[in-house]
């Protein structure tokens, strides 16, 4: 267990004041926020390279603001790997192992090959691998000394978009089997979602809110967070039937399809972006491909320039974009029922 | 980039950079083509002359071990700790490039004399003489050349990004493993560079050597000798020879360094 206490740190023009956060053993912890807000700097100080300036660090128990980096047993995975360039990418992944005591290394360093899938890379050196493998190693060279925890310094910003999106949900599903405790920043709503098991939002160095996915996107305790962890709507909801890979999942008693994978009983969230809803005002559910149809009342209206941003409540929180013509033609204002629907496809699914 | 498109001002560049590369080899082709072989030979079988040549080279060398032994590590703190007064250790270690060669012979005297601070104590307790000795040679041409040396070094361990080192550290290696094993293997050209520059510079050292020793000759020192006392031909013989043997470390360090002379860097 991590535990960060009253943390105050100084760094150039970094002021990060009262830090507190509580990281639990096998926990993927997410820290949200703009860039500039001292995500970095906060990772650096906990891995050791900085000396906070108020406040304890606390390790499995131990207080540990006074132990060099090397002693804390904590990795990290910058955005841009920092692979050593004179060494093979086996050297690489082997690096650290002289000095500490693991147990069935030889074993371990095979499996760790294994489930990064990169046996046919091991005597190439870094500057002949592509940004996805760098990674791969990067995380193989941190996961093979057994961190007490890991952190992520954006790790996935600078792939491209398709490799990032495979790239964030296998992170997840890697760090969640072997149980490692990691801390993860990312200025990302999405991949915060994706990831985290928690999520801390961070602004001008102060933690704001602390919370579940779901509690962050749905009640964000002020304009800054709702403004920044952005217009999705992330409903919490658990499968209740699959056929053919469309769930149909219960959320406060309403039914949600979606396009997923997972097994029955299984928690799942799932993400909605607003663009992809769809408002009527005829009360008969109409005809159309959208698997999705619900009775809902405008709760709030936001216009954003060319768009109008609108909460809806129908039973659960939904939140649309319309065009600003589509919000008068409709005539929406608070209080008035209308239609919304949205595909099983529009439905992102995030396993739990 | 490479030449591609033609543009005027490539060629008027080129142009002029061609007369400054033209400017460097004329002399030595020149020299090298107006050698009689007869005086070549004579020149190359005279004991004096192989002795001085092989104390240049071989003190240089010397020299330049000795620049990198304390160099480096002063170049390690330059490059990555702030300190108060930095930008004053910096300058102090650039002064020996400011300095008239003969007048940092004057002041290594002062210091290296048998009459010196340090001079003295190896006298004492060494037995060690700095005047007209091996020992004086080294420490003249340490005196003018160990900027290169520092300088080369520092730029090697700036251009090693500080992360690798952290990461490192984080991997459980303490900072002197993480020295030895990424700071100091990623830096190495610039060590390597600095020590062939050390070790040119001392070679070509005349003004503070001749002051400190003028016996035994160094390869300079013997081209000035034989030139007052027989005349241009002999002298520029013992040059050539000297120039063959600077020129073919120069190039086989060139080739460990950076393997090759080819494309050059891209940028």
């Amino acid at each position: 267990m991590i535990e960060i206490e009253n943390l105050d740190i100084d760094l150039e023009e970094f002021k990060l004041r009262d830090i507190n956060l509580s990281i639990n053993k096998g926990e993927v912890f997410v820290i949200l926020g703009p860039s500039g807000a001292g995500k970095t700097v906060l990772l650096e100080t906990i891995a050791g390279f900085f000396p906070p300036k108020n406040g304890s660090i606390i390790l499995d128990g131990n207080f540990a603001n006074d132990l060099p980096p090397e002693k804390r047993n904590i990795g990290f995975i910058y955005q841009d790997y920092v692979l050593f360039p004179h060494l093979t990418v086996k050297d690489n992944i082997l690096f650290g192992v002289r000095y500490r005591n693991i147990d069935g290394i030889e074993k371990k360093f095979e499996e760790i090959v294994k489930i990064f899938n990169i046996e046919n890379i091991l005597h190439r050196k870094p500057c002949t691998l592509s940004g996805g493998e760098q990674q791969r190693v990067s995380l193989a060279r941190a996961l093979i000394m057994e961190p007490r925890l890991l952190l992520f310094d954006e790790p996935l910003s600078s792939l491209d978009k398709k490799v990032r999106e495979n790239l964030r949900e296998e992170l997840r599903i890697i760090l969640k089997r072997m149980n490692q405790t990691s801390l993860f920043v990312t200025h990302d709503q999405t991949e915060a979602l994706v990831i985290a098991d928690r999520i801390a939002i961070m602004r001008d160095g102060k933690i704001i809110q602390v919370g579940k996915p779901d509690e962050i996107f749905n009640s964000p305790v002020n304009e800054f967070v709702a403004d920044f962890v952005g217009v999705e709507t992330v409903l919490e909801g658990k499968v209740i039937s699959r056929i053919d890979g469309l769930v149909v999942a219960d959320v406060n008693g309403f039914k949600i399809e979606a396009l997923a994978d997972v097994p029955v009983g299984e928690k799942i969230l799932m993400a909605i972006r607003p663009e992809n809803v769809t408002v009527s005002i005829s009360k008969e559910k109409k005809r159309s491909s959208a698997r999705n149809n619900f009775n809902a009342r405008v709760k709030k209206l936001t216009p954003l320039g060319a768009v109008v941003k609108v909460i809806f409540d129908c039973g659960f929180p939904l939140i649309a974009l319309v065009t600003k013509q589509s919000a008068e033609d409709l005539g929406l204002k608070k209080g008035r029922e209308v239609l919304i629907s949205f595909k099983a496809t529009a439905v992102h699914v995030i396993k739990q | 980039m490479r030449f591609k498109k033609a543009n005027l001002m490539y060629y008027v560049f080129s142009f002029m950079g061609g007369l400054l590369i033209l400017f460097i080899l004329l002399p030595l082709a020149r020299s090298i083509l107006a050698q009689s072989p007869a005086i070549l030979i004579e020149e190359a079988g005279d004991k004096g002359v192989q002795e001085a040549i092989f104390n240049s080279i071989f003190l240089a060398a010397v020299t330049a071990t000795i620049a990198a032994l304390f160099g480096v590590p002063l170049a390690y703190i330059l490059a990555r700790v702030r300190f108060f007064g930095k930008s004053l250790i910096e300058s102090i270690v650039d002064l020996p490039l400011a300095i008239p060669h003969t007048v940092a012979g004057i002041l290594l005297l002062f210091v290296f004399g048998r009459y010196g601070m340090v001079g003295a104590l190896f006298e004492r307790f060494f037995s060690l003489r700095f005047v007209g000795t091996r020992l004086g040679i080294v420490v003249a041409m340490l005196f003018v050349s160990l900027p290169f040396m520092v300088n080369s070094a520092r730029e090697g361990f700036e251009s090693v990004d500080v992360r690798m080192e952290q990461v490192a550290r984080t991997l459980g290696a303490t900072p002197s493993e993480v020295f030895r094993r990424v700071s100091l293997p990623l830096a190495i050209r610039g060590v390597l560079t600095g020590w062939v520059l050390t070790w040119a510079r001392a070679i070509s050292e005349f003004g503070a050597v001749i002051i400190l020793a003028y016996y035994p000759m160094t390869a300079p020192v013997k081209v000035y000798d034989v030139y007052s006392q027989l005349d241009l031909k002999h002298s520029s013989a013992v040059s050539v020879l000297l120039l063959v043997f600077c020129l073919a470390g120069f190039v086989i360090f060139r080739l460990l360094a950076y393997g090759g002379m080819g494309m050059g860097n891209k940028k």
